[in-house]
């Protein structure tokens, strides 16, 4: 057996791997990452999935749904790190799976897979905590600089973390974009990772805080149509049901983690295109309490003032 | 959660907890009930959508969440519940925060179609609770009262109850006791992350011992400005209430505001590193208090 095997069977039992060899496993994903355009080619069959924040034992109830890699090929949607309880985890198995089977599994980025965010949320604490340094988020965020912003499956699905960018009508304006970097604050790489789909506005709406941009329905058609597209799927909003369509089937938002954060109660999704890219959305409810390493976050009664 | 409660304790106060399933406990004539449930699902949010007038809620909407303190002998039944909190932040509108740079800043020189959302994307609420009287259903037919649809209702307004402004103060010493705690849980009503730029929080904690209860309604906002650095909210309501089955009891309320910038606060000298975004408890008294107000509420008599 392969160090890498090796590796990839000690975190399917949500075993972290040493400083060194997250090291070594960063370097040799980093090799693979940069040949990979910003609108990554992905062929059919392939399951899609939504954000996992760190919610290791979900992901796992997900690979149980879905099925493993390779035997099923993957494309993650970014936010595989913060909140949950083990983003170290989630985020190493899902890189070593793709140096393992880089035509297997593909991962682009999401907002979380930046170091200003995960300074926030949790993904850097949890480092720290786990390993006494931040040598590896270190490793970790230099990583996030090479995933993909997109990819399009069989030239007819247009997958990406949160949406649409005003700045942005073809997919050969995405494929310029020059992706090393922190996820900057605005401009189309920021857009493609924050925006949100939204029914009130038409054209371009602007949330009053100005985090991304919102997109109405008329955008999507005209983004579907320039690029001769079928639909957009992305992730980025919690959804209660697992998936939501809009504007008439154009746009389809996917969420992978089931009890969000350990306590919202929504289920989860995946889809699964098969060769003829005909549609299931597979729904799927958080793992039992028993299978998980952690106790349930429960309110340790206390003399608050 | 399963609380471990020392059975003695519960008994020694003459409490009971409740049964079938129910989170809470009775107690000196009061039923105390917390029920912690999901988010609201698609359909509902559209429903809330329609019934607040609004295209805008948080992310996270725990509808069925709430907590209840029923007076017993009066029916007098004080709750908390998302609906109404949010109810309260549609009422009071504040402009929102960053309207103006972050406009600017977004819609330079790009001359297509733009909406600018404008609405307190915070959430900011001045709820402090809901109360009510609810009569029971027969007496109700009797008396040919409609029984008052819960969700809508804000103050006590028509319901006869009324809190007036005092002097009494809490009693932080009695407070501070080590007295068993015989009931405690903690029920999140929204919840929102701010796009990734902080939380806004809306949350009820509650925690019943042999002689009173208390509780801690609070409303928190931690959020990365683009201009000030990092704005924080606060919006505390305290209620006390302490057991005297001879006497009709009185709630004492304190609402306490809080607000501040880190710049604020650095230029005071204090450090602000500390300051974490998911809880307020640390900074919290460094905060400049912008409202303080101390009410109470005579229980009305047994029906």
């Amino acid at each position: 057996m392969s160090d890498l095997d090796r590796q990839i069977e000690q975190l399917k039992k949500c075993e972290p791997l040493k400083e060194s060899e997250v090291k070594a496993l960063c370097l040799k994903a980093m090799e693979i990452l940069v040949e990979e355009s910003n609108v990554q080619r992905v062929d059919a069959p392939v399951t899609i999935c939504g954000d996992i924040h760190g919610q290791f034992y979900d992901m796992k109830e997900l690979f149980k749904v879905g099925g493993d890699c390779p035997k099923t090929n993957y494309l993650f949607l970014g936010d595989f790190v913060d909140r949950g309880f083990y983003s170290v985890e989630t985020f190493l198995l899902l890189l070593a799976l793709k140096v393992r089977y880089p035509d297997r599994i593909t991962l682009i980025r999401g907002n979380h897979e930046s170091r200003q965010i995960t300074q926030v949320y949790g993904f850097y604490d949890e480092c720290l905590r786990k390993y006494g340094s931040v040598n590896v988020w270190r490793y970790c965020t230099d990583i996030f600089d090479y995933l993909s912003l997109s990819a399009l499956i069989e030239n007819k699905i247009f997958s990406v973390h949160g949406g649409l960018s005003p700045a942005i009508s073809t997919l050969d304006q995405i494929r310029t974009i020059d992706r090393k970097q922190e996820v900057p604050h605005d401009g189309a790489m920021c857009d493609l990772l924050w925006s949100d789909p939204e029914d009130i506005v038409d054209g371009w709406g602007l949330s009053p805080r100005g985090a991304g941009f919102l997109f109405g329905g008329s955008v999507v058609t005209s983004f579907n149509h320039t690029n001769n597209i079928d639909y957009i799927c992305r992730a980025h909003q919690l959804v209660m049901e697992g998936y939501k369509w809009m504007f008439n089937n154009q746009i389809v938002t996917v969420w992978s983690a089931p009890n969000y954060c350990y306590r919202c109660g929504n289920v989860a999704a995946i889809l699964e295109l098969d060769e003829n890219l005909n549609k299931q959305f597979r729904v799927f409810d958080a793992a039992p309490q028993e299978s998980r390493g952690a106790p349930a976050k429960k309110p340790a009664p206390d003399y608050f003032l | 959660m399963e609380l471990e409660v020392d059975e003695k304790d519960l008994r020694s106060a003459g409490a009971e907890l409740l049964t079938d399933g129910r989170r809470g406990l009775r107690i000196g004539g009061w039923e105390i009930e917390s029920r912690n449930r999901s988010i609201l699902t698609s359909l509902a949010l559209q429903q809330w959508e329609q019934n607040l007038q609004t295209c805008h809620l948080p992310e996270m909407i725990f509808g069925e969440s709430c907590l209840v303190l029923k007076h017993v002998g009066s029916g007098t039944k004080i709750h908390f519940n998302a609906f109404d909190a949010l109810a309260g932040w549609k009422q009071e509108g504040l402009p929102p925060v960053e309207v103006p740079a972050a406009a600017k800043w977004k819609f330079r020189s790009k001359p297509f179609q733009q909406v600018i959302l404008d609405y307190d994307y915070t959430f900011t609420t001045p709820y402090c609770g809901s109360e009510m009287v609810e009569l029971d259903a027969d007496k109700n037919r009797e008396l040919g009262i409609l029984t008052k649809r819960e969700s809508g209702e804000i103050s006590g307004g028509s319901s006869g109850l009324h809190w007036e402004d005092c002097e009494e103060q809490l009693d932080v010493a009695a407070l501070a006791l080590k007295e068993p705690i015989l009931f405690y849980d903690e029920v999140v009503l929204y919840e929102d992350e701010l796009a990734d730029n902080g939380v806004s929080l809306v949350t009820v904690k509650v925690r019943v011992m042999p002689s009173s209860w208390f509780l801690l309604l609070r409303f928190w906002v931690f959020e990365q400005l683009r201009v000030d650095g990092v704005l924080m909210r606060l919006r505390d309501t305290r209620m006390h209430c302490v057991f005297d089955e001879s006497a009709n009891p009185v709630i004492l309320r304190e609402r306490c505001w809080r607000e501040g910038t880190f710049q604020a606060l650095s230029a005071n000298g204090y450090p602000t590193d500390s300051a974490s975004y998911s809880d307020p408890s640390i900074i919290s008294q460094r905060l400049p208090v912008i409202m303080h107000q101390t009410q109470k509420l005579r229980v009305p008599g047994n029906l």
